[in-house]
């Protein structure tokens, strides 16, 4: 199965990302060519090249039967025979304009469906949680990296990459039967986003230099430009993994928005609200809030989790109490009856009629739950899945998203830690090169894994962009007595009691800090004995996740295993912060990142090889050029593989779901990563539900 | 006390029988209502030392909300900058001493004025503040799950009560029979399996036997439709294993415990002149042996409001059941002080009126203690 993933991911990534990488290169017309209808075909790669080898063109299905019209759930049809609801034809956007719904993100056909039923799923976890299996972006990811616009219908830019224009579907609605136009578009940028109200005004797609941010006009009712100074590159704003929405109902908002935060723009007005009336019509809306920022959190960033706020999704939360939190034991998302996208055969998506969220407090529960048929799709741990379909049989089948991530038990060094002692050591690569022989992975994947993950290094996996057979294997022999070579050529002297010491006679003492629930407090006791045979003295520190990062913050750390923000991804298109030190956030690169990011103010200065990610990464930010970007990150990748600021001792695990038989068109292998906003690339609107 | 066992004995031989509510009124009359008062008084101070344990006990781990907060953002991809965690602790309060955030906690609690913004919102001048985990207010929280939380917890209770009480006496009546060997095995076993160990039995067992292993209180449909009479059947059956592990381990300690007390009295000299003035062995067992032997259970009794506000905390997450407790475990995982404080408070001041309605049935049932006065 294994083998069958990475032929898959090598053959589309490898060939996708190095040509799709960047997207949009020398043609400026992003149109799909063409096209009457959107749909998934209408790729990213807006070169002739990239059209190609996207092989989506001779895949492409043609619009639904005109003839035979629309359709839609058996449900709606009964409202709107009762008349509480318009035709179908009245709530999708116009001919031409609709999205027509043909394939997977791995590029197969999907199965035509049948309506209703309920897709049962775990709980929804965290703030983004009701959001992942729904959310609809601006464009839209095939698990090969090539992408598509979404929710608008178009985008395009000048010759100079100053000029962005986005085009959007004429008739489409939000949840509530209003017009999604661009005044939508133009109230979330100067009521939501420059006024800082949804506590995102850093993104930096937006941003046009240091403190300066685009210009946002509405050339007509469908059509937005977005003007830059500077030449904006695809990378840098529509591929900018961050900048995933760019609407608001301003029907539904405006009078949640206070005249505190308002900055002056040329499309709205105050609203005349002071902070306190805004919150008052909150709570009639039924949002709770006790300031207006957390308001501002609430309906202009996480507004999925608020019930009531439209939405151009493919499901809402539900308005009943009881029902609408998820927080909720049973929260439920409702078919939106205005969603814009068929199958194509003209049958209005989704198929289901709901999405249940079934909130757990323990784990098993959900396995519990599952064999009861009470969930439908589940998530679960590579240990568990043997035991489960030997015992669920032909009822569920096992699907897999690949791993984006290089590597599992990982174990990174606080490269600027106060102590300068440590920091010293740790900055001599044979250290970390010491640290990775002296473990015997084989023994370590039958022990943590039972065998499920292979031995690796920390690189990017097979069938990932990047992937280098040497880097995943580079110091990765075990051999004890060639670490314990290294560690003296360190400097460091080995002690009476069997450890080493420093030279100048203090204890080295490796302090190695996990977070509860990571997993790595688990697998501490069975890599501390290979370091303490290596004469590597070393102690643990398991803390709960917020102390842990408190703990990163202060710099008072010295080792990490299992880094909260760990090295990789899928590449630097998806995030940056992964591969360059210029946030304050991952443990690779501690106060290096910290300096970045408040411009020298704070934080220790990078040299060498540190310092190099970041100057090519200014280049990869400022070329048009697919090639060229292709190649300052293999420059950044290779700046990895010399210094392995992070060590891995097993290959990384991917993210195992079980799903039941009675759930059709569940894609069979994709990838799982931010970029795809994770289960969203399943396209649970797609999925549908047979007894 | 043989001499008031004597006195009793004697009362129930030739006094007058008194009604009830004379009794009653005639008990409130003597020196409990001014111990009451008294004990009343003293909830101010307690209660005013227990807040501000609280509050600092639960300010404890290193850290505070927003930490916990963006450390869950970034375990979901998301990066959040120093500046939103600034403005977070600045809106919070966070950034303030922590003496100064203890007193505007409490002193919003006590009394929030008419002419604030929270009273103008909630309409209430206790302003128990905002849960940031929920996001919502912290009262709202509580109450949600208010309910159920008395509901299951009352019946779990009941069935504590109605099932030991009976055993133990049958028990301590028929020492060394084969039933009393049969509770005392039971007991043990009830009282040395850990509950969480047996909800897991429990619910795989059902799981192989019924094919749902009845996780949760609630199937969907009622989660969706609410509990009404047609499903109140399926709501009864869900009880049954939550009744079971947590009711089974409190029914064993009662057993072990009334039947001891009750061997205890079954033996003093009070129990033998009264059988030898030949009142009748239901009598001396049920009006005497037993009054004196549920002490101890009674003066448990403190912790019952609390644990009817709270329920099983451990229990409850193994079962899925959306009580309290639950709740409790969250806030104090995702450091939302405001809302563990204020359930840790509640507890508190329902352990603090339920110790003295403890001590109000004991001296009910045991007229030989007395709250003022001394040794009498």
């Amino acid at each position: 199965m294994k083998k069958r993933l990475f032929a898959l991911l090598l053959a589309g990534t490898m060939a996708a990302s190095l040509i799709a990488c960047g997207g949009p290169s020398d043609t400026t017309d992003t149109t799909p060519s063409g096209t009457q209808e959107s749909t998934q075909q209408s790729s990213e790669s807006n070169s002739e090249e990239s059209n190609s080898e996207a092989s989506n063109s001779e895949e492409t299905t043609p619009p639904a039967d005109e003839a035979a019209g629309y359709s839609e759930a058996p449900m709606l049809a009964d409202l709107v025979s009762a008349g509480s609801l318009p035709k179908v034809e009245d709530r999708l956007p116009v001919e031409g304009d609709i999205f027509v719904d043909t394939k997977d993100a791995g590029g197969n056909a999907l199965e035509i469906g049948t309506y209703g039923g309920v897709i049962n799923l775990a709980g929804a976890g965290g703030s983004w949680g009701l959001s992942r299996p729904v959310l609809e972006g601006i464009i839209r990811y095939n698990s090969d990296g090539t992408y598509y616009a979404n929710v608008i219908k178009e985008f395009s830019h000048n010759d100079d990459y100053t000029v962005w224009t986005f085009k959007l579907r004429e008739g489409m609605k939000w949840s509530d039967g209003e017009d999604f136009n661009a005044d939508d578009i133009t109230f979330w940028y100067y009521m939501c986003h420059l006024t800082n109200y949804d506590t995102k005004k850093n993104w930096a797609a937006l941003m046009d230099g240091e403190d300066t941010w685009a210009t946002l006009e509405k050339v007509d009712d469908y059509t937005v430009t977005w003007t830059f100074t500077n030449p904006k590159f695809p990378a840098d704003f529509i591929e900018n993994g961050d900048f995933k929405w760019c609407w608001a109902p301003s029907h539904y908002l405006l009078d949640m928005i206070p005249d505190s935060i308002y900055v002056e723009n040329p499309y709205w007005e105050k609203t005349g609200l002071d902070d306190e009336a805004v919150l008052v019509n909150a709570k009639n809306k039924g949002i709770d809030a006790a300031t207006v920022n957390d308001l501002g959190k609430a309906i202009a960033y996480y507004w999925w989790n608020e019930d009531g706020i439209p939405c151009l999704n493919s499901y809402t939360l539900s308005t009943k109490e009881g029902n609408n939190s998820r927080d909720a034991q049973l929260c439920i998302l409702e078919r939106n009856p205005y969603f814009w996208k068929v199958d194509a055969q003209g049958q209005q998506l989704p198929y289901c009629d709901e999405i249940h969220f079934n909130t757990t407090s323990e784990d098993g529960q959900d396995q519990l739950m599952f064999r009861s048929g009470e969930l439908d799709i589940m998530e679960v741990a590579m240990q568990d899945i043997a035991s489960l379909l030997q015992d669920l049989g032909d009822q569920a089948y096992l699907r897999e998203l690949a791993s984006t991530n290089w590597g599992s038990y990982l174990m990174t060094f606080n490269y600027t830690c106060k102590d300068e002692n440590y920091a010293t050591l740790f900055a001599n690569p044979d250290f970390r090169q010491a640290m990775s022989i002296c473990v015997d992975r084989e023994q370590v994947s039958g022990l943590l894994t039972e065998g499920f993950l292979e031995p690796g290094q920390c690189a990017p996996q097979e069938g990932n962009f990047g992937y280098d057979a040497e880097w995943e294997q580079k110091w990765t022999e075990y051999d004890v007595d060639g670490a314990k070579a290294l560690l003296e050529g360190c400097g460091l002297v080995m002690g009476s009691d069997g450890f080493y010491d420093f030279a100048d006679g203090t204890d080295f003492v490796l302090t190695i800090y996990t977070y509860t629930d990571s997993g790595a407090d688990a697998a501490y006791p069975v890599l501390e004995q290979y370091y303490n045979a290596a004469g590597i003295k070393c102690a643990t520190k398991d803390l709960e996740v917020s102390a842990f990062d408190q703990e990163i913050d202060n710099n008072d750390w010295y080792a990490v295993l299992g880094p909260h923000t760990a090295i990789g991804g899928v590449s630097l298109k998806s995030r940056v912060q992964p591969f360059v030190p210029i946030a304050q956030s991952a443990e690779w690169y501690g106060e290096y990142g910290t300096y970045y990011q408040t411009s020298g103010a704070q934080g220790v200065a990078p040299e060498g090889d540190m310092a190099k990610l970041v100057e090519i990464y200014e280049q990869w930010k400022s070329t048009p050029d697919t090639d060229e970007r292709d190649q300052y990150t293999l420059d950044i990748y290779n700046l990895h593989k010399e210094n392995l600021w992070t060590i891995a001792y097993l290959k990384a695990a991917g993210s195992y779901s079980l799903v039941s038989s009675k759930i059709h068109n569940y894609p069979e292998l994709l990838v799982n990563d931010d970029l795809y906003q994770y289960q969203n690339i399943i396209h649970y609107w797609t999925l549908f539900k047979t007894e | 006390m043989e001499e008031n066992a004597y006195k009793s004995e004697s009362m129930h031989e030739d006094a007058p029988k008194k009604p009830l509510m004379t009794a009653v009124g005639d008990f409130f009359k003597k020196d409990l209502v001014q111990y009451i008062i008294k004990r009343l008084l003293m909830f101010i101070p307690t209660l005013f030392l227990i807040s501000i344990l609280v509050f600092f006990v639960i300010q404890l781990p290193p850290g505070d909300y927003v930490s916990a907060h963006i450390a869950a953002l970034a375990s979901e991809g998301e990066i959040v900058d120093a500046d939103y965690a600034a403005q977070l602790r600045a809106d919070y309060g966070l950034d303030l001493p922590i003496h100064e955030q203890y007193f505007k906690w409490i002193k919003d609690i006590i009394w929030t004025p008419t002419d604030s913004t929270y009273y103008r919102l909630y309409g209430s001048h206790h302003n128990w503040k905002y849960s940031f985990a929920y996001g919502r207010d912290v009262w709202d929280v509580v109450d949600d799950r208010l309910g159920l939380t008395i509901l299951v917890t009352a019946i779990i209770m009941i069935f504590q009560y109605a099932v030991s009480l009976p055993i133990a006496v049958y028990a301590s009546t028929h020492q060394y029979s084969v039933g009393d060997y049969i509770s005392s095995i039971i007991g043990f076993l009830g009282a040395a399996i850990p509950n969480f160990i047996l909800a897991i039995v429990l619910m795989y067992l059902s799981y192989k036997w019924t094919g749902n292993a009845n996780v949760g209180l609630f199937s969907q449909e009622m989660l969706q439709n609410g509990i009404h009479l047609y499903n109140f059947g399926e709501f009864l059956k869900r009880m049954i294993i939550p009744i079971l592990v947590i009711g089974t381990s409190g029914t064993c300690g009662i057993i072990r415990s009334v039947r001891a007390q009750m061997l205890d009295e079954v033996g003093r000299q009070y129990t033998l002149t009264a059988r030898a003035k030949g009142v009748p062995e239901r009598t001396i067992i049920m009006k005497y042996c037993f009054r004196a032997a549920i002490n101890p259970t009674v003066s448990g009794l403190g912790g019952v409001l609390s644990s009817l506000f709270s329920g099983s905390t451990v229990t409850a997450m193994v079962l899925n059941m959306q009580i309290q407790g639950p709740v409790l475990f969250k806030a104090l995982q995702a450091q939302d002080m405001y809302l563990a404080g204020a359930i840790v408070m509640v507890q508190a001041v329902l352990v603090v009126i339920g110790i003295l309605f403890s001590d109000i049935a004991l001296a009910f049932l045991d007229p030989r203690i007395r709250y003022s006065g001394g040794g009498r």
